[in-house]
């Protein structure tokens, strides 16, 4: 038969079918029409079994890295109701049921990715088998876009791999490799990418083994009601405390699997539709998809084009050894750059080394990586005072003392020791880069590079352009970026860049509410109600209310009277409350960084009648000021979108990613109704705070949105 | 054959420390692989255009039997750059300079980075010929009764381990311990007790005063120690302010207790380390746009009867200097590596009384060697042996002194475990 996107062949009575046929991309998914040619080859294969044409089926891929990726999601993005969802899942599962009905061996030779639908596919053969290469991952991620496995993924990974095992896959969405597969009995064999189809072969005659005792003991003791109530139950109370009740989807797989648990197959697969449909049209999975497709857009450089061919630095160094370039120190050696470390002498230097070497064993500790791996990393980082060794290196992060004056001294003696093509740049968080550029000879190859603390924990970095700078240099930062594993977002210079800037009016008028007699704690349920990772005066603790302080005058110092801070704020850091670094702030903390409750000395600054001020109301309070300003920097053009704001807030400082964005937010709610209440607390709270900035005054006169701009 | 210049471009080298100190947990071939990464980058080197990476090593971690090929990938030269290992004993670093030589002065090779190193902190414990015999016996065994069997041979002594360090200090030819053969030559050129002290106690007091003079700064490059890999080794761990002669004396001999001289105090201890040179034919230099400190100028290894391997340095000198027509009174420096005091104290005597040379079958007297043209910084009773090291370290200090003094020639010569002397001249460029 004539086919497009998947090849069949048979040989000596097997069936080769083999996917990412034609394919020119990289990755392989489940799109309309794969799906429809998916389903009239499975018919024909089945009526050549039945003709005994057919004795044994191996499904591979044509494209070197990606067995399945899954389902294509602009075709979920497209799906608008219900039963359009269920339905859909539904066509899906037929196909899946007809594979594993069939009366002869199927086996599935996986390369590459294995995600979502390309599983559920390979779930539904007698045998899966691997490649141990590193690009082998398994797994059913659609819990991350708010979404269950449709294609009968709960229904047979349990049978698979056992319930316990299942829902840490399904629940977590978590991928796993061959190694681990092997060990769950996802696969019955790693081998060789280059043996797949030959062993695939093997396994075609092969009588698969009966269940080893363990197993059946395992399967005894998991596959009775009992057990299954009290595995259902506790997985329940873990998907709570880590969602906190915030995701929808992890419930309503726990609902699917645990209701269908007793059910047959045709019953339990239409429920798994069922649930498909409602959350895949849910505001939810919407918002998450609507985040998968940011992240997959931010994995390509869209800023100023350069003509030059710009690939990421090879070769890397740090100047200043202290907590933030110890940490890029870290990130540098962890992407084999073998980064120089430079400061003015062995004790700052040893520093550096103590936060690289406690990342890394904390690896170690969490057999993330082996002593081996630590070992040559870590010594992969060569500490100097001297610049002697700079010429080799290609991108230079300074990470000194916040001073213009030293960084512009430093900088200019920094461009004497490295060679005419080396990029360097500023993680500066307060100062101007465009001041910074000053200092330069070649100011086109610098820029700012804003990492957050912690490095190694913190996803985003801000990459901050300024007038002179080179398309090259803003291109190479930004594939530095991504080849760290991180996630870049470019902007332009501006005070406090893109997360500070929007963070300071939330932190600002959060502390005015506190001023007003909200209790503290009030407040800061409010905040994780609303899905923050914490509340303000934990985040305020976390940064260091001495840094947020100094952040903060900057700010006032530009933005003016909009972002005033308490008169208290400096009081609080006089009387020495830094926040977690020296375990007293808003809170109290023990010697291992764990928060003790709140701390009594700051809350006896506050003021002693309390007042009772509604949750929403409160949120209300905290969330438009950001709205707000973010509104003021998409008119200053200091990003080029709303998606770029919502990337950064979610990424810079755990900005719910089930609201979407904060944009996305404020689009969802209707800026009508969000102006209003602005303007409503500019005449009730205070004019200057609460100023409506023009931008959103126009888009709510063109009744447009943020994503409409 | 006509042969090429070979130019040192630069050479650097670990603190030392003692064995079972600061470095005893750095991973061996680490004790290297900075020291090349930093040179290259120093030098402004890309990593793809090194030919080759010689490494001189006694200890052979089981884990890296090739220790100069993994030195090279650690360092993160290019995959295609190709690595060995060379043995020759206590001048293992400097028989690796010697085939960087060769090489280079043949035209086979243009950059060659040749060093030493040395862990000997982590020479292994080794099992008994007997425990593994019956490890062999067990793993034989085919049935549960033939296994029992192989096991019951077991007896309690068979775990008493050999100590590596202990064997190969020892001669196999002669079976004598290192140490007894300097109280060979001490007995044979009498060389007194106080004579051996005086000397360990110049040694602690030079190197404490190069230390204090900022002499170490630019050969020594820190590195990263402790379990954690987050504090810096800057300075040898070895040398000792405190030193006197009289604190020596009261020191027991270690080799032969009761009539001997040789002591702890007056031999060089086991010690970590590592040191390494780029080296580059003239071709390399222009290329690259390279600043050498040195031009090797030759080299010379010498056997002797191993009972008196001490005096290795008198005949290997010899021989280099007759190679190169240079003599002893050329040399601006002379560094000689002091295992033992009584063996440098030897050596010193060969080449200035007639009676010993001619003892050793050579028939010039080179002369006397000024006191402070002679190991001007202290050695390896103050800084310590790493066994592997050495021959490149001394040649490393050599250079660097020879720099800071903008003298001329330099000598560097060790003797050798096994009998076996090695010499090296070198001429200085820095001025």
């Amino acid at each position: 038969m004539e086919t497009k996107n998947i090849s069949l062949e048979i040989k000596d009575k097997v069936a080769y079918i083999g996917f990412g046929y034609n394919n020119e991309k990289s990755m392989t998914t489940l799109d309309e029409p794969t799906l429809k040619e998916a389903k009239e080859l499975v018919e024909n294969v089945k009526g050549k079994v039945k003709s005994k044409e057919v004795v044994g089926v191996i499904f591979f891929s044509h494209i070197d890295s990606c067995f399945i990726a899954g389902a294509d999601i602009n075709l979920i993005s497209t799906l608008k109701t219900e039963s359009d969802g269920a339905f859909g899942a539904e066509q899906g599962q037929l196909i899946y049921n007809d594979i594993e009905d069939l009366s002869v061996p199927t086996v599935a030779c996986v390369h590459g990715p294995c995600l979502g639908g390309g599983m559920e596919l390979a779930l539904a053969c007698k045998t899966i088998i691997c490649s141990g290469d590193k690009k082998t991952i398994l797994g059913l991620p659609e819990v991350k876009l708010g979404l269950i496995p449709g294609f009968g993924g709960t229904y047979r990974m349990p049978k698979r791999v056992g319930l316990p095992n299942a829902l840490d896959l399904i629940l977590a969405g978590k991928t796993i490799n061959a190694k681990k597969a092997k060990r769950i009995g996802l696969v019955d064999g790693v081998y060789p990418k280059e043996r797949l189809i030959s062993m695939g072969e093997k396994w075609l005659k092969k009588n698969k083994k009966k269940a080893s005792l363990k197993e059946s003991v395992t399967d005894l003791a998991t596959d009775n009601f009992i057990t299954r109530k009290i595995i259902f139950q506790k997985a329940r109370e873990s998907v709570l405390k880590l969602t906190k009740g915030f995701y929808q989807a992890p419930l309503k797989i726990l609902d699917t699997m645990e209701s269908g648990a007793s059910k047959g197959r045709a019953s339990y697969l239409a429920s798994e539709a069922q649930a498909f449909g409602e959350l895949c049209v849910s505001e939810q999975s919407k918002n998450l998809q609507h985040i998968f497709f940011l992240m997959e857009g931010a994995k390509k450089y869209n800023g100023p084009k350069s003509e030059k061919q710009v690939s990421a630095p090879a070769r890397g160094a740090v100047l200043g050894a202290g907590t933030m370039g110890g940490g890029i120190a870290w990130l540098m050696s962890n992407s084999n750059m073998y980064p120089l470390l430079k400061d003015i002498n062995n004790d700052a230097l040893e520093l550096g080394l103590k936060q690289s070497s406690a990342i890394y064993r904390n690896g170690v500790k969490k057999r993330k990586l082996t002593f081996e791996d630590f070992e040559r990393k870590q010594r992969s980082i060569n500490p100097t005072t001297s610049y002697a060794g700079f010429k080799n290196v290609d991108l230079v992060i300074e990470a000194i003392v916040e001073n213009l004056d030293i960084k512009k001294k430093v900088f200019a003696d920094l461009e004497n020791h490295v060679s005419d093509d080396c990029i360097i740049a500023s993680n500066t968080s307060s100062l101007k880069v465009t001041d910074m550029a000053e200092a330069f000879e070649r100011p086109e190859r610098f820029a700012g590079l804003h990492f957050f603390n912690p490095v190694n924990k913190m996803p985003l970095v801000e990459i901050v352009a300024h007038d002179k700078v080179a398309p090259e240099t803003l291109e190479a930062l930004y594939k530095f970026v991504l080849a760290s594993k991180k996630t870049p977002v470019l902007c332009k210079d501006g005070p406090g860049f893109i997360v500070n800037r929007i963070l300071i009016p939330y932190l600002n008028e959060a502390s005015y509410l506190l001023m007003e007699g909200v209790p503290p704690q009030d407040v800061e349920e409010a905040c994780l109600n609303f899905g923050m990772p914490m509340g303000p005066g934990r985040l305020l603790d976390e940064v260091g209310l001495d840094v947020a302080a100094k952040v903060g005058k900057i700010l006032y110092d530009s933005l003016g009277e909009r972002v005033r801070p308490i008169d208290l704020s400096d009081k609080i850091t006089e009387l020495g409350f830094l926040g977690k670094k020296n375990g007293k702030g808003f809170f109290l903390y023990d010697e291992k960084g764990k928060e003790t409750g709140p701390n009594p000395e700051v809350m006896n600054l506050l003021p002693k009648k309390k007042i009772h001020m509604d949750e929403v109301e409160i949120q209300k309070r905290v969330f438009l000021p950001m709205i707000n300003e973010a509104s003021m920097i998409l008119d200053e053009g200091l990003v080029s979108s709303a998606a770029e704001v919502d990337l950064a807030l979610i990424f810079g400082i755990g900005f719910p990613p089930f609201r979407g964005g904060l944009l996305r937010y404020a689009d969802s709610e209707g800026l009508e109704r969000i102006a209003k209440t602005i303007q409503e607390y500019a005449d009730n709270v205070d004019a200057k705070r609460y100023a409506l900035s023009d931008y959103l005054k126009n888009l709510v006169e063109q009744k447009k949105k943020f994503y409409e701009a | 054959m006509s042969l090429r210049e070979v130019y040192l471009v630069d050479g650097r080298r670990t603190p030392q420390a003692k064995a079972g100190t600061a470095l005893k947990d750095v991973g061996v071939p680490y004790l290297g692989s900075y020291l090349l990464r930093t040179i290259l980058d120093e030098q402004g080197i890309e990593n793809d255009v090194v030919d080759e990476v010689i490494f001189g090593n006694t200890g052979a971690p089981p884990k890296y039997p090739n220790i100069g090929r993994v030195i090279g990938l650690m360092a993160g030269l290019d995959k295609r750059t190709s690595g060995y290992t060379v043995h020759r004993n206590c001048a293992s670093g400097m028989e690796a300079l010697a085939q960087g030589y060769l090489k280079i002065a043949s035209g086979r090779s243009d950059l060659i980075f040749a060093g030493g190193i040395e862990s000997m902190s982590q020479m292994p414990l080794i099992y008994s010929k007997e425990m593994t015999d019956l490890f062999v016996n067990i793993m034989k065994a085919k049935s549960m009764g033939e296994k029992m069997k192989a096991i019951s041979a077991f007896r309690p002594p068979f775990l008493s381990p050999i100590i590596a360090i202990e064997q190969g200090l020892t001669d196999p030819f002669c079976g004598m311990n290192m140490g007894l053969t300097a109280e060979v030559l001490a007995r044979e050129f009498n060389i007194s007790r106080e004579e051996q002290d005086t000397f360990a106690n110049r040694s602690h007091n030079l190197a404490i005063k190069a230390l204090k003079e900022g002499k170490w700064d630019e050969e020594i490059l820190s590195l990263a120690f402790g379990e954690k890999m987050e504090k810096l080794l800057t300075k040898d761990v070895g040398p000792r302010e405190n030193s006197t002669i009289e604190g020596l004396g009261k020191m027991r001999p270690y080799f032969e207790k009761e009539s001997g001289t040789v002591t702890v105090g007056n031999s060089c201890p086991i010690t970590d380390g590592g040191s390494v040179f780029l080296m580059a034919s003239e071709e390399a230099v222009k290329k690259h746009n390279l600043k050498p400190m040195a031009r090797m100028v030759d080299y010379h290894f010498h056997g002797l009867e191993p009972e008196r391997m001490g005096m290795g340095p008198l005949l290997a000198s010899d021989g280099v200097f007759k190679r190169t027509g240079l003599s002893l009174g050329q040399m601006d420096v002379v560094e000689i590596n002091e295992a033992f005091a009584a063996q440098v104290l030897s050596v010193r005597k060969g080449f200035a009384e007639k009676a010993v040379a001619d003892r050793f079958g050579i028939d010039t007297v080179h002369g006397e060697i000024a006191e402070e043209n002679f190991n001007p910084n202290g050695g390896g009773i103050a800084l310590g042996h790493p066994v592997g090291s050495s021959g490149c370290r001394i040649v490393v200090t050599l250079a660097h002194e020879l720099k800071r003094r903008k003298a001329k020639y330099g000598l560097a010569s060790l003797c050798i475990g096994g009998g076996q002397g090695g010499a090296t001249i070198i001429e200085n460029l820095m001025n």
